[in-house]
C-alpha cells in the first residue's frame, strides 16, 4: 500500500474525529444527536470562505467571527428546536426529526444565499495546499498542521473535561435530576454546549475549507462520517473518537485506491455495521447500566 | 388511541370516492394517475407511520426501500421477463433482508442510531444504483417496465389503480390489527417506557425487528408499483429528499394514528399544486413544516382533529369497558417462586451499592427489605429482575439460576414487578396497559395477527375479560379506559400491579409501592398484598412504610450501605438497636424513640 494512502487517510480521519469531537460535546449534557451538524460545519466554512476570500478580512478575525457566529445559530437551535422537545419528554426522540429539520433548514438557506459553486480558501499564513516532496508521499505543509492541531485540540477538549465544569457536564449526562439536586443547571448547560459543539463545528469548517473547498455539499458527507467515528469510536469518548476517526479516514482512503472511489461510503457504512454488531457501544465504551 | 375520531360514515365515503373515482375521470386522465400515485405512496406511508409513529424508530431512508422494491421489479420484469406479482414479492422480501441487514446494529442502540443508519443507508443506495450500471443501467434507468398482467390480461390505468386501492386497503387493515394486538401495545411501550416493555417479557430488540421488517416490506411493495405505474426507474427517483417526503407526509397526517398517513398523503398531493410556483422553496419548506409541526403539533392534522372533536364531542360516547367488568371472580391460586440471593455485589464507579447480600425468600412467602436511603435496596431489585449486570454473586429464581439473562427473560420466567416510579405507558388507557401485561402469554403470532384469524380474536377478547378482572381484582376497574397518563398516581400502581399479575408473575417484587399513597389508598394496598400472598405468590417488597411492613410481611431484611445489617422476624428486626440506629441516628434512639 502506498503511504500516500495512509497519509491522506490520516488526514481525512482528523476532519472525521472533530466532527465526532463536536458531536461528543453536545451530546454529553444534553444525550442529543444533532442531525444539523454537518451543516454547521458547513456554515463555518461558508462564512470563514465569505470573510477572508471575499471580504478580505484578517484570518484571525475571521476565525473568531465565524466560531462566535455559528455558535449563536447553534443556541438558536437549541432554544427552538431542541428545548422545547426535550422540555415534552426527556426520552422521546422528536428531536430526531427536529434537528433534521434544522439541518434541512440551514442547508437550503445558505445554498439560496451562497449558491452551488464551491469557494477557494487559502490557507492561513506560512503554511500552504502545495505538496511538500516528503520521498514518495505528497502531503502539504497545511494537511501536516491539520493533523497536529487536530490532536492538539482533542487534548485541550479532554483536559476541560477534567475541571469542574466539565464534571458537572458529565454528572448531567449521567443523572439529569441528580445533577440538578447538586446546584447544576441542566438547562444552561445544555444551551453551552449547543453553542460550544456548533462552535467547535464551524471550527472543524474552517479547517476543512482549504482542503475540501467551501460548499453546501460538505455537510451530508461530514455528517455521516461524524457520525461513524463517533459511534465507532464510542459516544462521548473522545480519544475514541480520534482514533476512530483515523480508522474510517484510513479506510475510506484505502477502499477508494483498491476500488473505485465510488465504492468510498459503501465500504466506510460496511466497516461502520461491522464493528457496531461485534461492539454495539464502540471500541473504546463500555455497555451503560440501564437506570430504571 | 380513541377510534372514534374519523366517524364510520366519513370512512365508507373516502372508500366510496376511492372506488368511483375512474368511473368519473377517463383511463388515461392525469387524475387517475395522480390517484394511482397516490395509494402507492400512502402504502409506504402507512409503513413509515408503523415505524416511526408507533415503535418510535425515524427511518431516514425510506426511499431507499421503495427503491429496492422499484429496481427488483423494473429488472426481473425487464430484463428476465418475470411475473410483475413473483418480481413483487421478490422486490418485497429484498427491502425488508436488506433493511434488516443493515439495521440489525442499530436495534440494540439508542434510536439515533437507527435514524443515521438508515439515512447512511439511503445514501449508500443511491450511490450503489449508479455505481452498478451493468446491473441497474446507471443514471439512464430501466425503461419500459411492462404493466402486471393476470389470466393474459394486461392491467391497463383502471385495473392498476384498483389494484393500489385494494393493495393500500389491505395494508391499512393489517397494520391496524397489528396496532391493536400485543404487537402494537409493544411497540408504544417500547417507544415511550423501554423499561416496562422489559418488565413484560418483550424483548425490545425483536419489537423494533418487526416494525421494521413490515415497514420495508411495506415500502418494498409500494416500490413494485411504482415501477409498473411510471414504466421508468432512475435514480433519480429515490433521493434524500425523496425520504424527506415520506417523513413529513407521516408527520403532517399525525405520527402513530392508524388515519395519519392517509391524511398526510393527501394534504401532500394537494399541497404541491398550491406550491407551484414555489419549486425552488420546497425543501426549506419542508424543513419549515417538520419543524413547526414537532413544536406546534406532534401528532399532526389527526391530532389537531381529535383535540377539535374531544372539545365538540365531550367524553367519548363509546360504551365503557369499566361498564363490562363483570363481577369479582375467585383468582386461581399462584404457586409461587423461590428466590435465592448469595454474595451479591455491585459496583456504581466507586460507590460499592451492594457488598456481598444474602436473601432467601422461600416461595409463597412475603419478604420486606428496609433500609435507609442510598442502602441499595433498589439496587438488589434491579439486579433480580435483570435490569442490572451484577459484578459477582448469585441469583435463583426457583431453581434456576437467573444470573446475566436480560429483564425481558427474567420477566418471562414470572417475575413480575413495579417500579418506585409507576412505569405505565402514558398513550395507552388503563386496560390496554394491563393487557401489555400478558405479552409472553398469548399464542398468536404477528400473521395470525394481522389476518384476525379466529383464534387471534377469541385470544384477544378471553385476554381482555382477563385484564378487566385483574382491574377490579386491584381495585380500578372504573379506570379501565382511562389513558394511563391521567391517572392519579397512587392507582397507577395498582394498575402496575395488575399488570405483573395477568403476565403470570409467580414471584412479584414491589419497588417502594406505598411512596405517596394516601391512607386510605395505603389501607387498600396493604389488603391487596395480603390477597396476593394469599394466592400463594412470592412477594418482594421494598419499603419504607414500616407499619406496612410489620402488618404484611413475615420476613424482613434489613440493608444499610450495601450489606444485610439484620434479618428475621419484624418484630424483632425493628427492636433491634443497630437497625435502629441505622434508621433514626443516634440522637433518637436516646431520646428514646418508639419503633
Amino acid at each position: 500500500m502506498d503511504i500516500d494512502v495512509l497519509a491522506h487517510g490520516i488526514v481525512a480521519g482528523s476532519l472525521y474525529a472533530l466532527v465526532a469531537v463536536s458531536f461528543n460535546i453536545l451530546y454529553r449534557p444534553t444525550n442529543v444527536f444533532n442531525f444539523a451538524q454537518g451543516e454547521l460545519v458547513m456554515l463555518g466554512a461558508m462564512i470563514f470562505a465569505s470573510l477572508t476570500s471575499l471580504a478580505g478580512m484578517p484570518w484571525l478575525v475571521a476565525f473568531a467571527g465565524t466560531l462566535v457566529t455559528v455558535g449563536c445559530i447553534g443556541l438558536v437551535e437549541e432554544r427552538i428546536a431542541v428545548a422545547p422537545i426535550l422540555a415534552r419528554s426527556q426520552t422521546g426522540t422528536g428531536w430526531v426529526i427536529t434537528t433534521l429539520a434544522t439541518s434541512l433548514i440551514i442547508s437550503n438557506l445558505v445554498g439560496r444565499f451562497w449558491g452551488p459553486d464551491p469557494i477557494l480558501v487559502k490557507p492561513p499564513a506560512l503554511l500552504s495546499m502545495d505538496s511538500l516532496d516528503i520521498g514518495s508521499s505528497r502531503i502539504s505543509s497545511y494537511e501536516i498542521a491539520l493533523v497536529l492541531v487536530t490532536l492538539v485540540l482533542v487534548a485541550i477538549v479532554e483536559r476541560v473535561y477534567r475541571t469542574l465544569k466539565g464534571k458537572a457536564v458529565m454528572a448531567v449526562a449521567e443523572d439529569r435530576e441528580a445533577a440538578l439536586l447538586r446546584g447544576i443547571d441542566p438547562g444552561s448547560l445544555g444551551r453551552w454546549s449547543f453553542f460550544l459543539g456548533a462552535a467547535f463545528a464551524a471550527m472543524t469548517g474552517v479547517l476543512a475549507a482549504p482542503i475540501l473547498y467551501a460548499s453546501t455539499s460538505l455537510g451530508p458527507d461530514l455528517l455521516l462520517k461524524g457520525f461513524a467515528a463517533a459511534a465507532v469510536g464510542s459516544i462521548g469518548n473522545n480519544r475514541g473518537a480520534l482514533i476512530a476517526g483515523y480508522v474510517i479516514g484510513v479506510t475510506e482512503a484505502v477502499g477508494a485506491a483498491l476500488l473505485s472511489p465510488g465504492y468510498q461510503e459503501a465500504v466506510i457504512f460496511i466497516v461502520v455495521l461491522a464493528m457496531l454488531l461485534l461492539k454495539p457501544e464502540g471500541l473504546f465504551g463500555s455497555p451503560n447500566a440501564r437506570t430504571v | 388511541m380513541s377510534r372514534a375520531v374519523i366517524p364510520f360514515a366519513t370512512q365508507a365515503a373516502a372508500l366510496g370516492v376511492a372506488l368511483a373515482l375512474p368511473a368519473v375521470v377517463g383511463a388515461n386522465s392525469y387524475a387517475l394517475f395522480v390517484a394511482t400515485q397516490l395509494g402507492i405512496y400512502i402504502i409506504a406511508a402507512i409503513g413509515l407511520n408503523l415505524l416511526a409513529g408507533y415503535a418510535g424508530q425515524v427511518s431516514l431512508g425510506h426511499a431507499a426501500f421503495v427503491a429496492i422494491g422499484a429496481y427488483s421489479v423494473a429488472l426481473l420484469t425487464v430484463d428476465h421477463q418475470w411475473p410483475f406479482w413473483a418480481a413483487a414479492v421478490v422486490g418485497m422480501v429484498l427491502a425488508a433482508a436488506l433493511g434488516v441487514l443493515a439495521a440489525l446494529p442499530a436495534f440494540r442502540l439508542n434510536t439515533w442510531y437507527f435514524a443515521f443508519i438508515t439515512l447512511a443507508f439511503a445514501l449508500v443506495f443511491e450511490k450503489m444504483i449508479v455505481e452498478w450500471r451493468w446491473l441497474t443501467k446507471g443514471f439512464a434507468g430501466v425503461v419500459g417496465v411492462p404493466p402486471p398482467s393476470a389470466f393474459g390480461y394486461e392491467f391497463g390505468p383502471r385495473p392498476l389503480y384498483y389494484t393500489v386501492v385494494a393493495v393500500t386497503i389491505i395494508a391499512f387493515i393489517l397494520v391496524r390489527n397489528v396496532v391493536h394486538s400485543r404487537f402494537g401495545r409493544a411497540f408504544v411501550a417500547v417507544r415511550d417506557v423501554e423499561p416496562a416493555a422489559l418488565a413484560v417479557g418483550a424483548s425490545p430488540q425483536r419489537t423494533k425487528l418487526v416494525a421494521f421488517v413490515m415497514s420495508a416490506a411495506l415500502a418494498g411493495i409500494a416500490g413494485a408499483f411504482f415501477a409498473v405505474q411510471k414504466t421508468v426507474v432512475t435514480p433519480d427517483d429515490f433521493t434524500a429528499d425523496f425520504s424527506i417526503f415520506f417523513l413529513l407526509t407521516v408527520v403532517l397526517g399525525g405520527l402513530g394514528t392508524l388515519w395519519g398517513p392517509i391524511i398526510g398523503a393527501l394534504v401532500f398531493f394537494l399541497i404541491p399544486e398550491l406550491l407551484a410556483g414555489l419549486q425552488s422553496w420546497r425543501m426549506l419548506i419542508y424543513g419549515g413544516m417538520l419543524l413547526g409541526l414537532m413544536l406546534f403539533a406532534p401528532h399532526g392534522l389527526y391530532g389537531a382533529l381529535r383535540q377539535v372533536w374531544r372539545r365538540f364531542a365531550g367524553p367519548s360516547p363509546r360504551a365503557s369497558a369499566a361498564a363490562e367488568a363483570s363481577e369479582a371472580r375467585e383468582h386461581p391460586p399462584i404457586a409461587g417462586l423461590a428466590l435465592a440471593i448469595s454474595g451479591l455485589r455491585k459496583q456504581f464507579g466507586g460507590v460499592q451499592a451492594l457488598d456481598g447480600v444474602d436473601l432467601s425468600v422461600p416461595a409463597g412467602s412475603c419478604c420486606a427489605i428496609v433500609g435507609p436511603n442510598g442502602s441499595g435496596k433498589t439496587t438488589l431489585l434491579n439486579l433480580a429482575s435483570g435490569y442490572y449486570v451484577p459484578d459477582a454473586g448469585s441469583v435463583k429464581i426457583g431453581d434456576v439460576e437467573a444470573l446475566g439473562s436480560g429483564a425481558q427473560w427474567i420477566a418471562a420466567r414470572g417475575v413480575g414487578r413495579t417500579f418506585q416510579t409507576p412505569r405505565l405507558v402514558a398513550d395507552l388507557t388503563a386496560l390496554d396497559n394491563v393487557m401489555l401485561g400478558a405479552y409472553t402469554r398469548e399464542r398468536a403470532g404477528l400473521l395470525s395477527t394481522a389476518l384476525r384469524l379466529p383464534f387471534a380474536r377469541a385470544e384477544a377478547r378471553r385476554l381482555r375479560q382477563e385484564a378487566l378482572g385483574f382491574l377490579q381484582f386491584v381495585g380500578v376497574a372504573d379506570r379501565a379506559d382511562v389513558e394511563a397518563g391521567e391517572i392519579p398516581h397512587g392507582q397507577q400502581r395498582l394498575i402496575e400491579i395488575a399488570r405483573a399479575m395477568i403476565g403470570g408473575a409467580r414471584l412479584i417484587l414491589l419497588d417502594e409501592p406505598a411512596a405517596g399513597l394516601s391512607m386510605s389508598e395505603l389501607e387498600r394496598l396493604e389488603r391487596l398484598i395480603m390477597r396476593i400472598c394469599g394466592l400463594g405468590a412470592t412477594i418482594v417488597i421494598v419499603e419504607h412504610h414500616l407499619d406496612l411492613v410489620a402488618n404484611v410481611a413475615s420476613h424482613v431484611t434489613v440493608l444499610d450501605r450495601g450489606t444485610v445489617l439484620a434479618a428475621g422476624k419484624p418484630a424483632a428486626v425493628f427492636n433491634d438497636g443497630r437497625v435502629m440506629r441505622a434508621y433514626m441516628g443516634e440522637r433518637a434512639l436516646k431520646a428514646g424513640v418508639p419503633a
